[in-house]
């Protein structure tokens, strides 16, 4: 999986799953509140039917002349009555109290409790309180569960979308490769031939003219090896067998810079070498010398023509300072990205810096790059 | 000094009493059903104080819009006259009236 493609499906997942998350709260949410209204007003008629049974006992107790007076009592359901200023006049219940409620209608303990207003006030009753058991809205535990099943068949349906949206891009970035390795493929042949040819030739038998060409031949033979040996190692990188070894760092990139030299002396470009003998570094020694040939290429890419590179190799370091025309801080950002090139007019895949991030990471090497735009690049590489 | 105690509060009961039978049922007589003002006090006014209020309110000054009796007894028998009880009197009356005729306290 591509960097870039995890990325995408995390985006696209975590839009996806927060939208639907987000849609699914809200119906369930609204739902249950729209049941509990249901429930709430069906439990509301049923103690106004009770309070309305108790107002009519009231009435007709009250027209009666007597010296005690009793309390109609119903087994469905308690009651109270309280007077104008909220006192009790007589209740069926201990648990009855409307000294802190302010809506008519309320639940308290599993009781449902449902205030009204009487007039006139039999008995100097002001307020009757109806109480009665009241029954469980019980489907919170199924929703839970309905929204957990949704859930999932939502992060199910959500992987399959993800792979469906990013099956063109797959398809693209495949065929890319394979382009690529196909045109590596039929490009080694020629180049080993061109260069080994150049190298035959006999120097001394050539005019000044044809010497020129030829070096310009070599140049961007050269050239065209780099880019084979970059696309190589991209093809090839989790086949090949790493072999780490000794490797004298110093001596490396002196080779390095002589074969780059011809390149560089094209754009008359000179290289400035301060390093020190004997730096030793155990790592595979055609990754270390991608790593050099691409920080290199790139400095020579990059330069302006009559300037200078300045290289400089310590016990822990090795930076590259070109004189080029640098970088902005959001292209040094995006500098690791695969395929990305900012400056068209060279040449390449933008495969380089891929590379780069590739090795350092694995040899465990920090990179760091500083970057003004029209003045230059310094790139250092320290372990 | 309990017995003291308990001799003052007979006498003052018995006192208050007398004074109650003397200035209401002079002329509330004891066939008059007496309970009836109450019933209509409770109707309209409900609690403890508010009927009180509302008594006091009346005998010290009546009139047609606070009396509680439907208009064909006022026009029948006319308003009441105001009571020549002075103001603690007046609220003490009401008090054992209240006592004694409440209907709150009747509900078992």
């Amino acid at each position: 999986m591509y960097r870039g493609e995890r990325k995408s499906i995390f985006y696209v997942l975590g839009l996806y799953l927060s939208s639907t998350l987000l849609l699914i709260t809200t119906i369930f949410v609204s739902y249950y509140y729209y049941e509990r209204d249901q429930f709430e007003h069906s439990e509301k008629d049923l103690l106004k039917k009770q309070t309305f049974l108790l107002t009519q006992q009231l009435s007709k107790l009250n027209e009666n002349s007597s010296d005690r007076y009793k309390y109609p009592r119903f087994d469905e359901f308690e009651s109270a009555i309280y007077d104008i200023d909220k006192n009790l006049i007589f209740s069926t219940s201990k648990d009855i109290s409307i000294t802190n409620s302010k809506d008519s209608f309320f639940t308290k303990a599993s009781n449902s409790y449902l205030i009204s207003p009487l007039t006139p006030y039999y008995f100097g009753a002001a307020f009757i309180v109806v109480e009665k058991k009241s029954k469980n809205l019980d489907i919170l535990d199924n929703l839970i569960f309905i929204a957990i099943v949704t859930i999932i068949i939502t992060l199910i349906t959500s992987v399959f979308l993800v792979n469906l949206v990013l099956r063109p891009i797959r398809e693209n970035i495949k065929l890319l490769d394979s382009f690529i390795k196909d045109t590596t493929h039929e490009l080694n042949t020629p180049i080993t031939a061109i260069l080994t040819n150049i190298e035959t030739i006999n120097s001394s038998s050539c005019d000044e003219k044809a010497l020129r060409k030829l070096q310009r031949i070599k140049i961007a033979s050269q050239s065209i090896s780099n880019i084979y040996e970059d696309l190589v190692y991209i093809l090839l990188n989790h086949k090949t067998s790493t072999q780490n070894i000794d490797l004298d760092l110093s001596k490396i990139l002196i080779q390095r810079i002589e074969y780059f030299t011809n390149m560089a002396q094209a754009k008359n470009i000179d290289f400035v070498l301060d390093a020190k003998d004997e730096i030793h570094f155990k790592a595979d020694k055609k990754k270390m010398q991608r790593l050099i040939d691409n920080l290199l290429s790139n400095a020579i890419k990059y330069s302006n023509k009559d300037t200078t590179i300045k290289i400089l190799l310590s016990e822990n370091s090795l930076s590259i300072e070109d004189e080029g025309k640098g970088m902005s801080e959001q292209e040094v950002e995006k500098i690791f990205t695969r395929y990305l090139r900012f400056d068209k007019s060279q040449g390449g895949f933008g495969i380089g810096y891929s590379i780069i991030k590739s090795i350092v990471d694995e040899y465990n090497i920090k990179i760091d790059i500083t970057s003004k735009q029209k003045q230059g690049t310094k790139v250092t590489l320290s372990w | 000094m309990v017995r003291l105690l308990s001799f003052f509060l007979l006498f003052y009961i018995t006192l208050s009493a007398s004074e109650f039978d003397k200035n209401c049922f002079d002329c509330h007589s004891k066939d008059f059903k007496f309970h009836i003002i109450i019933n209509k006090y409770t109707l309209k006014y409900s609690s403890e104080q508010k009927i009180k209020e509302a008594m006091v309110d009346y005998l010290k000054s009546p009139s047609i819009e606070k009396s509680i009796l439907p208009l064909e007894y006022i026009q029948k028998f006319g308003l009441k006259e105001k009571s020549p009880l002075d103001d603690k009197t007046l609220r003490e009356m009401i008090d054992i009236y209240y006592e004694k005729f409440n209907l709150q306290s009747k509900i078992y």
